[in-house]
């Protein structure tokens, strides 16, 4: 299969944007390209990137994981209701972490076991998530204590160093786990023909859980990344984070017909061009409505590059999620 | 101690209730090389997907090497020690040749992928096969040929005692056919067993020790490949079968054309057909498997675009319309596969025999849906394809025999008084009553003055139908045979010597 | 014995009543049993008719959802158009600096208007669906997230008061709300079971590729029903604004799940092919007794939201399990 100059140019595209938007926000002000505001794009999303790098692993078995956000919202709430008590800041981390970790099994349960569609299944968690988060939380907003959002303020060679190496440990995990181990390699085959996978003997089941698993692992450990940066849990927290990072990952090349796609560059690569794309716009003093507009824009493009790479084996419109 | 591999004891399969294999019995020696040769249908597939695991048999025992075995599924088969070399390849193009081979047993460290020895052993088993690729190359850039000899690896690393090959060469060149036959002989000196399938009788004839002939889900013949001259085996394959009897000619086709076809080309698939469908007649289309009968006709009807060539439909140029003007202008097709193309099983029976028609039943602008007279249209039609009275107008599809939803299909295009049918495989996987019942509303349909295209892959339907039967190879018109000179054997010939002919088929172009 | 044979009729009876097309109606009548003498107030005459304005509007838009979904598709973007539309037809005709103040054309100009943007909105959904091939989960949540955006920018975030009493009627008075919706509903309902539009709206979500090949038109009958979804939300824009005296950018916000859980409880299938405007209305009563009576019982948000939650779930897998039960698989 030879790649025509515009297979290659579609392939590229996440790439040729970002260096495109960079370029113009360059252009358009010099204190855009500046070290410090390089590093303030990837500080700011490393959250997104996080929770992208979970939505890849269900994206890439042909499912998504629309209950993100809820988790985020849930894991942050156990995290801060524990800090609140007086519990050690270590013991509070992992228990949202747990939290994002059964709540990724419920909705493995759901999709791998009772064979419910992901994006309803996720649907409903997201519903009950965010009603669990609310009565965690009382709908009120919790601020956390200064050794909280030190974590996220700290600053080593003049860079808050622990949500990027928090950004960096997942996703060189995810990275690896996707890439090197037999079961990352078989979720690309899951993704590709589910009904070939079975019938080649990989464990479909298993991997569709542990996917959503991992999806609610990696929502939580975002959303106490966002948290220390933050430093306070508001009954909207995580709202539509979800549709962030399926944005990211989309733009990153992620397929939603599942099979093809990764996390480095790509999901990672997503949530930068999006945060390049809001930083860009804060420095070009826009106004903060437009927002939503541009972002949902760049995904808009993203999944119709994605469709359009996909023409050739869907060839009917209309039927079948996602 | 046995000196069977494989013994076959009376195994009964049916689907949806028709015969495919017929209490066989069969028994393979150690590291002989069995060959199957039948028509299509006849049953080869389905018995070597039961060995494969694929499918299980309704009655009859399987004994392997001498012991019980009943394998649940293909993995169950693999352990056994039986490989698989599909038809239709099962790889998975987004991972790379030795990922396709190891996918469920990779080799590891710590967890992680020991891509060394990965490479390794992918290496020495793409060396048994005779691949020289890198380990490490993506699938989606191989072309079939590799494809195949990448399965034939990946059956390797199980370490099989035997192996089936289901029609391997269909999407070889030439040059690949010969890399393959000496790999297989490379299998056969290591006392593996093969059983190998195949349409080309010069092949059979060159690599298999015995040949067992199938018909009708039962075998017509075996013994050793010596014994059978490629005359000998064609007249068993296409010997009459027991239970087909075809309704008389009611009426001669008319002069006049109703379909020209001229030129119709499409990359890679189809080059240079032409032909012309008279009123009344009833064409066959003749061809195996893969010679690109299915996309001649999704070409006349419209579904796929054609690179070159006319199609007129009474005189009319049609090449440039939708499917959906060419029915307006009286065209109908049934497809091959009635479940996937054909029906909307979870619609009711009237949804699915008006689905055509109710465009023609409607008061404008609104498309208001007359219902009384579609009802009325939708009865008249049932009597007359003679679908089962006791199903309700408002029962599922689904819950029909395959004889019935096949009527449904039909029913369907009567609604709207076609002048040119195309019919693909109409009476596959239905029963002998249900086939007759079509067979009759055929004849009628051509004495009401339409011109029919059937395609089918039993050639005692052509024979037993057709005024005049096409022979296609390779995606080119290879013959032509009036009905004075119709005879099985001469058509299964001429399709087999048409695809030998073609000693590059089309795929292999790509790269 | 006669155990096992009990268990066995109650097994039956239960596979019937999930297999049946009235399951909703059950479970609301069941609800409404078990609640009516333990929550205050539910089954009051002014209770019922909070009930009733509260249905109505979620029953227009869920009744345009139930077209999309039977094509096996789906349209996240409806609250969105619910929010622009509102903020459209309200920015054009308020009394606080409208184009159309006070002239004559107002009510008719602000009710046109948010019904050509809800079909405005759906076209482009259907344009992206059909033509361009784009996945409808996709397209509709990024349609979804620009047109709220759009609201809210086109506002900065405020709502608009001071409307003309003429564009309020149709949501201000629940019999009037109550006509228009019951008249989407019905027309709906016939354009699924009387034209052959909906002949092809069904055949496109059974089996797209037999749909094609008898030769319907997929492409149109994909934008049609997404324009027939924008259009019902446009309808219920102008409910929900009637109702509240105000267009507001955060209209139906939190109602998407709602609306889509509404649906799929009443029984349509998320898989398409499947579905009926019928249906849609008893899902539809069902939520909106949940919600109703869960606050008379004096829960709180969170609570009424995780039973939601759970009913999605729940009606979800009665949907596998239904589709297991007649495929027989």
């Amino acid at each position: 299969m030879i790649q025509s100059p515009a297979a290659a140019t579609l392939r590229f595209a996440p790439i040729l944007l970002f260096l495109l938007l960079l370029g113009a926000f360059g252009l358009s002000s010099p204190r855009f390209l500046e070290p410090q505001n390089l590093v303030n794009i990837a500080l700011q999303s490393s959250s997104t990137a996080i929770a992208a790098t979970g939505m890849t692993f269900a994206l890439l078995t042909a499912g998504v994981d629309l209950s993100v956000g809820a988790i985020m919202f849930v894991a942050v709430a156990v995290a801060g209701k524990m800090v609140h008590h007086g519990q050690p800041i270590a013991l509070a981390f992992v228990a949202a972490l747990a939290a994002g970790a059964a709540f990724g099994a419920l909705n493995g349960l759901l999709v791998a076991r009772l064979r419910i569609l992901a994006f309803i299944a996720t649907l409903g968690t997201l519903f009950a998530g965010r009603g669990f988060g609310l009565w965690l939380t009382e709908t009120r907003a919790m601020n956390m204590p200064e050794s909280v959002t030190r974590l996220g303020t700290d600053r080593w060679l003049g860079v808050p160093w622990a949500p990027l190496a928090a950004l960096a440990a997942v996703c060189l995990l995810a990275h690896a786990v996707l890439s090197a181990t037999p079961f990352g390699r078989m979720i690309y085959a899951t993704g590709h023909d589910a009904e070939a996978a079975r019938k080649a003997g990989v464990p479909v089941r298993r991997i569709l859980f542990c996917v959503y698993l991992i999806s609610g692992l990696c929502a939580a450990a975002g959303g106490l990344v966002a948290l220390t940066q933050t430093g306070a849990v508001s009954p909207k927290f995580g709202e539509q984070k979800e549709f962030a990072a399926i944005a990211a990952a989309v733009l990153g090349g992620v397929s939603l017909f599942g099979g093809r796609g990764a996390v480095l560059p790509g999901a990672l690569l997503g949530a930068l061009l999006i945060q390049t794309v809001e930083n860009g716009l804060v420095i070009l003093n826009a106004n903060p409505y437009i927002y939503p507009m541009v972002t949902s824009g760049i995904i808009f493009l993203a999944v119709l590059l994605d469709s359009i790479r996909n023409r050739a084996q869907h060839s009917l419109p209309g039927g079948g999620h996602p | 101690m046995t000196a069977f591999a494989i013994e076959l004891q009376d195994i009964d399969k049916r689907f949806f209730g028709v015969p495919v294999l017929r209490k066989i019995s069969l028994s393979i020696f150690c590291g002989e090389t069995l060959g199957l040769a039948g028509e299509n249908g006849a049953g080869k597939s389905t018995l070597m997907n039961i060995l494969g695991g694929n499918l299980q048999p309704d009655s009859g025992r399987l004994l392997l090497a001498g012991q019980p075995y009943r394998p649940r599924n293909p993995q169950h088969a693999a352990k056994a020690g039986i490989a698989f070399i599909h038809q239709e390849l099962n790889l998975f193009s987004n991972l790379s040749v030795a990922e396709n081979v190891f996918l469920t047993d990779f080799p590891t460290r710590a967890g992680i992928v020991d891509r060394r020895v990965l490479r390794r052993r992918t290496r020495e088993l793409l060396d048994q096969a005779g691949l020289d690729l890198p380990p490490d190359t993506p699938v989606h850039r191989l072309s079939s040929g590799q494809r195949q000899l990448v399965e034939i690896a990946k059956a390797l690393s199980l370490d099989p005692k035997v192996i089936l090959f289901d029609e391997p060469t269909t999407s070889l060149t030439q040059r690949e056919k010969e890399h393959l036959f000496s790999l297989i002989a490379r299998l056969r000196s290591r006392g593996i067993t093969l059983i190998y399938i195949s349409h080309v009788l010069a092949d059979l004839s060159r690599i298999c020790d015995r040949v067992a002939v199938l018909r009708d889900g039962q075998v017509a013949g075996i013994g050793p490949m010596a014994d059978f001259s490629h005359d000998r085996l064609i007249t068993l394959m296409a010997g009459r079968s027991l239970d087909l009897q075809f309704p008389p000619p009611i009426s001669a086709p008319a002069p006049e054309a109703v379909l020209e076809v001229d030129g119709l080309s499409r990359r890679g698939r189809i080059s240079g057909i032409r032909f012309q469908l008279h009123r009344g007649e009833i064409l066959g289309i003749a061809g195996l498997m893969g010679s690109g009968r299915t996309e001649l006709a999704r070409l006349l009807f419209g579904l796929d675009r054609l690179c070159a060539g006319s199609i007129r439909l009474e005189r009319q140029p049609i090449q440039h319309l939708s499917p959906r003007q060419r029915i307006a202008r009286g065209m109908a097709f049934l497809t091959e596969d009635r479940r996937e193309e054909g029906l909307c099983l979870d619609g009711s029976i009237g949804e699915n025999i008006s689905l055509v028609a109710a465009a023609s039943h409607t008061r404008r602008p609104l498309g208001w849906l007359r219902l009384d007279s579609l009802r009325q249209a939708v009865a008249m039609i049932r009597d007359r394809v003679r679908l089962t009275p006791t199903a309700r107008d408002s029962q599922p599809v689904r819950t029909l025999s395959g004889g019935n939803q096949q009527k449904v299909v039909l029913a369907k295009w009567l609604l709207v008084h076609p002048r040119v049918l195309l019919l693909d495989e109409p009476a596959r996987g239905i029963d002998v009553g249900a086939k007759h019942e079509i067979y009759n509303l055929i004849r009628q349909l051509a004495a009401g003055g339409a011109g029919i295209l059937i395609i089918s892959s039993e050639i005692e339907e052509l024979t037993g139908l057709c005024d005049r039967i096409l022979v296609l190879a390779s995606g080119r018109l290879h013959d032509e045979i009036p009905k004075t000179a119709f005879d099985p054997e001469r058509i299964l010939r001429s399709a087999m010597a048409g695809a030998a002919a073609a000693a590059a088929p089309p795929n292999s172009a790509l790269p | 014995m006669t155990q096992t044979q009990s268990t066995r009729r109650s097994v039956r009876i239960l596979r019937r009543i999930v297999a049946s097309e009235y399951l909703v109606l059950f479970l609301c009548l069941a609800w409404f049993a078990v609640l009516a003498p333990v929550a205050p107030g539910f089954a009051t005459p002014r209770n019922l008719t909070n009930i009733l304005a509260a249905l109505l509007p979620l029953l227009v838009v869920a009744t345009g959802q139930t077209m999309v979904l039977i094509t096996g598709g789906i349209d996240l973007s409806v609250t969105s158009i619910i929010a622009l539309a509102s903020v459209a037809g309200s920015a054009l005709v308020t009394g606080a600096g409208g184009l159309l103040d006070a002239s004559p054309l107002a009510v008719p100009a602000g009710i046109l208007t948010m019904l050509a943007v809800g079909a405005g909105v759906g076209l482009l959904n259907g344009t992206c669906v059909a033509i361009l091939r784009m996945p409808p989960f996709m397209v509709t949540l990024a349609t979804m997230m620009f047109f709220s955006g759009l609201a809210i920018w086109s506002t900065q975030s405020r709502s608009i008061h001071d409307l003309p009493p003429g564009l309020l009627l149709a949501g201000g008075n629940v019999w009037i709300s109550a006509a228009v919706a019951l008249t989407v509903a019905l027309a709906a309902h016939l354009v699924l079971r009387r034209t052959l539009l909906g002949r092809w709206i069904h055949a496109a979500g059974q089996n797209p590729k037999a749909a094609l090949v008898s030769g319907v038109p997929l492409q149109r009958t994909l934008i049609l029903s997404y324009l027939i979804c924008g259009l019902a939300a446009g309808v219920a824009a102008l409910l929900i604004t009637g109702r509240l005296e105000t267009g507001s950018p955060v209209h139906g916000r939190s109602q998407l799940l709602d609306i889509i859980g509404a649906v799929v409880i009443g029984g349509t299938s998320l898989y398409g092919g499947r579905g009926a405007v019928a249906w849609t209305a008893g899902g539809v009563l069902f939520l909106t007794l949940i919600d109703n009576s869960l606050n008379l019982l004096s829960l709180s948000h969170f609570a009424i939201m995780m039973v939601k939650g759970a009913v999605i779930l729940f009606a979800a897998f009665l949907d596998t399990l239904r589709s297991r039960l007649t495929t027989g698989t």
